[in-house]
């Protein structure tokens, strides 16, 4: 005798199949529909979470990383013994490779007159690891800051940074406001 | 017997592979990695015990939501200026009185003649020993930001951190001249301020001691503005200054040695009155990391008060025997 109300396995499997197959199809319109809201979106560091980890040198999928200092010279205090360019406890405070934090020497300095200093970061060598970011917001004013440059970033959907910033300082950023550095201006290097 | 058994491996083989995909997606990795370009401050913040001189021997907590300045007057009561209020206290510590003020007051100064004169913004308010307001001017100038105050004689000296300039004023509000503008002629080479902090403190024969932060140096000036004195020391170690603003803070012991304050690497130094170091007050590790505007006083036994903003605490340090 047959019982009322009870499936076979036959009907339960097929169900689950159906069941599968629509929440598929919901999901896979849920996303397109969120991408066409959203518009075009890019990856960007915010600077007030990022802890200059040195992940963004190694993790990005590009090579060297596409994330670069930047330098807001509006904040700079242009400054003779700069904490983003020498190492501590640095003896001489000369331009000697001996001398210099950035491992790559990315940092260009240059006199402009007593005492100060002007620094200008050199975007091909550097490879973004945040040494003189950390260096300059122990010593100085934090005008030093890791950005994603959008010349070079190809934008992933999964972001290898991302998935790997232990700060979670990675998130989208509208297309029309791709930079989010702090400091008086706006617009990407000063 | 042969087709279930089948069955039940997919079904723990297919929940397997949901539960992998599932963990992927909705549980964290652990994110620990070796930062292989470390910026390694440890070594800076280190500090051999026997060069520090000085023991803490006493502090106590500031109820209000942040604190800026700290001064003392001639009883040693400590005087601490913050948001909206200055609070005083004994020099045990023990709550003596507060009084409301209108903004954010980032420094105080106890004169003489017992006037209170705190600095807020770019507006100096002179007190009454008995707290009532006796008069309040303002500082010309869109950057004015006044770090700094001292008053003798009548004559208020204002560190003003955006004009990068100090103002001399009467004790009515009155111009009386500019110190420290760029005179090379007269030696003077200007003052470096890139940074909020720029203290000033007047030393034992009245002379101005000014801070000149950007150049790791501290300047004399007499009351007519000439350049009396100069020293500076520049070093990432300890027997100078480094970064780009240091000392943010100084005061000055009865002997004449300096006692100088610093961010970056937060400590606090004995300077000779050559400007050479002599030892250590207190080392960064006696800091929260991060922690900047170490106020300094020091009170008639020469202990050295200061203020940690950090943890909105007076903490008192006396010579070791």
């Amino acid at each position: 005798m047959e019982k009322k109300g009870k499936k076979d396995r036959r009907d339960f499997i097929n169900t689950c199949f159906r069941f599968a197959a629509g929440a598929s199809l919901v999901g896979v319109t849920g996303v397109l529909a969120h991408k066409t809201i959203s518009g075009n979106t890019l990856w960007q560091i915010d600077t007030t979470k990022c802890t200059q980890c040195g992940r963004c040198a190694t993790s990005c999928v590009v090579t060297p990383s596409a994330v670069k200092c930047i330098h807001v010279y509006d904040m700079c205090g242009y400054c003779d013994l700069c904490g983003g360019y020498l190492r501590p406890n640095v003896k001489n405070i000369t331009t000697g490779a001996e001398n210099q934090l950035c491992p790559t020497g990315a940092i260009k300095r240059k006199y402009i007159e007593d005492p100060f200093f002007e620094y200008e970061i050199i975007e091909d060598l550097c490879i973004g690891c945040g040494k003189c970011v950390k260096g300059c917001g122990a010593f100085g004013n934090g005008s030093l800051q890791l950005q994603v440059s959008h010349d070079i970033c190809v934008n992933c959907n999964q972001c290898a940074i991302a998935r790997d910033c232990p700060s979670d300082a990675f998130s989208r950023v509208p297309a029309d406001e791709p930079y989010k550095f702090s400091g008086f201006k706006k617009e990407k290097k000063g | 017997m042969k087709n279930k058994l089948g069955l039940i491996f997919s079904v723990v083989l297919l929940l397997l592979l949901v539960g992998l995909i599932a963990g992927d997606l909705f549980f964290e990795k652990p994110k620990s990695q070796k930062n292989i370009y470390e910026y390694d401050l440890d070594e800076l913040r280190q500090v051999d015990s026997s060069l520090i001189a000085y023991k803490e021997t006493a502090s106590f907590l500031i109820d209000g939501e942040a604190v800026y300045g700290l001064a003392l007057d001639s009883d040693d009561n400590i005087y601490v200026s913050g948001r909206n209020k200055l609070w005083i206290f004994n020099s045990n510590g023990e709550f003596q009185s507060s009084m409301k003020v209108r903004g954010d007051a980032h420094c105080v100064n106890v004169s003489e003649s017992g006037n209170i004169l705190l600095g807020v913004g770019n507006r100096v308010d002179v007190r009454k020993p008995n707290g009532g307001l006796n008069n309040s001017f303002q500082i010309k100038g869109a950057k004015a930001y006044i770090s700094s105050i001292a008053e003798k004689d009548g004559v208020v000296y204002i560190a003003d951190a955006g004009q990068k300039i100090v103002h001399q004023y009467t004790i009515d509000g009155k111009k009386i001249n500019l110190i420290g503008g760029k005179n090379l002629e007269k030696g003077i080479r200007g003052f470096v301020v890139p940074s909020p902090y720029f203290d000033l403190m007047l030393g034992r024969q009245g002379e101005l001691w000014v801070v000149n932060p950007g150049r790791h140096a501290l300047e004399a000036y007499n009351e007519k503005g000439d350049l009396i004195s100069t020293w500076e020391r520049t070093s990432m170690r300890v027997d100078g200054f480094g970064g780009c603003c240091n000392p943010s803070h100084v005061a000055m012991l009865s002997d004449g040695s300096f006692v100088t304050s610093e961010k970056g690497l937060e400590r606090i130094k004995i300077h000779l009155p050559s400007g050479d170091f002599k030892s250590v007050v207190a080392a960064p590790s006696q800091f929260d990391a991060g922690t900047t505007g170490l106020d300094l006083a020091v009170d008639s036994n020469d202990r050295i008060v200061v203020l940690d903003p950090s943890r909105k605490q007076v903490r008192i340090f006396e010579l070791k025997e």
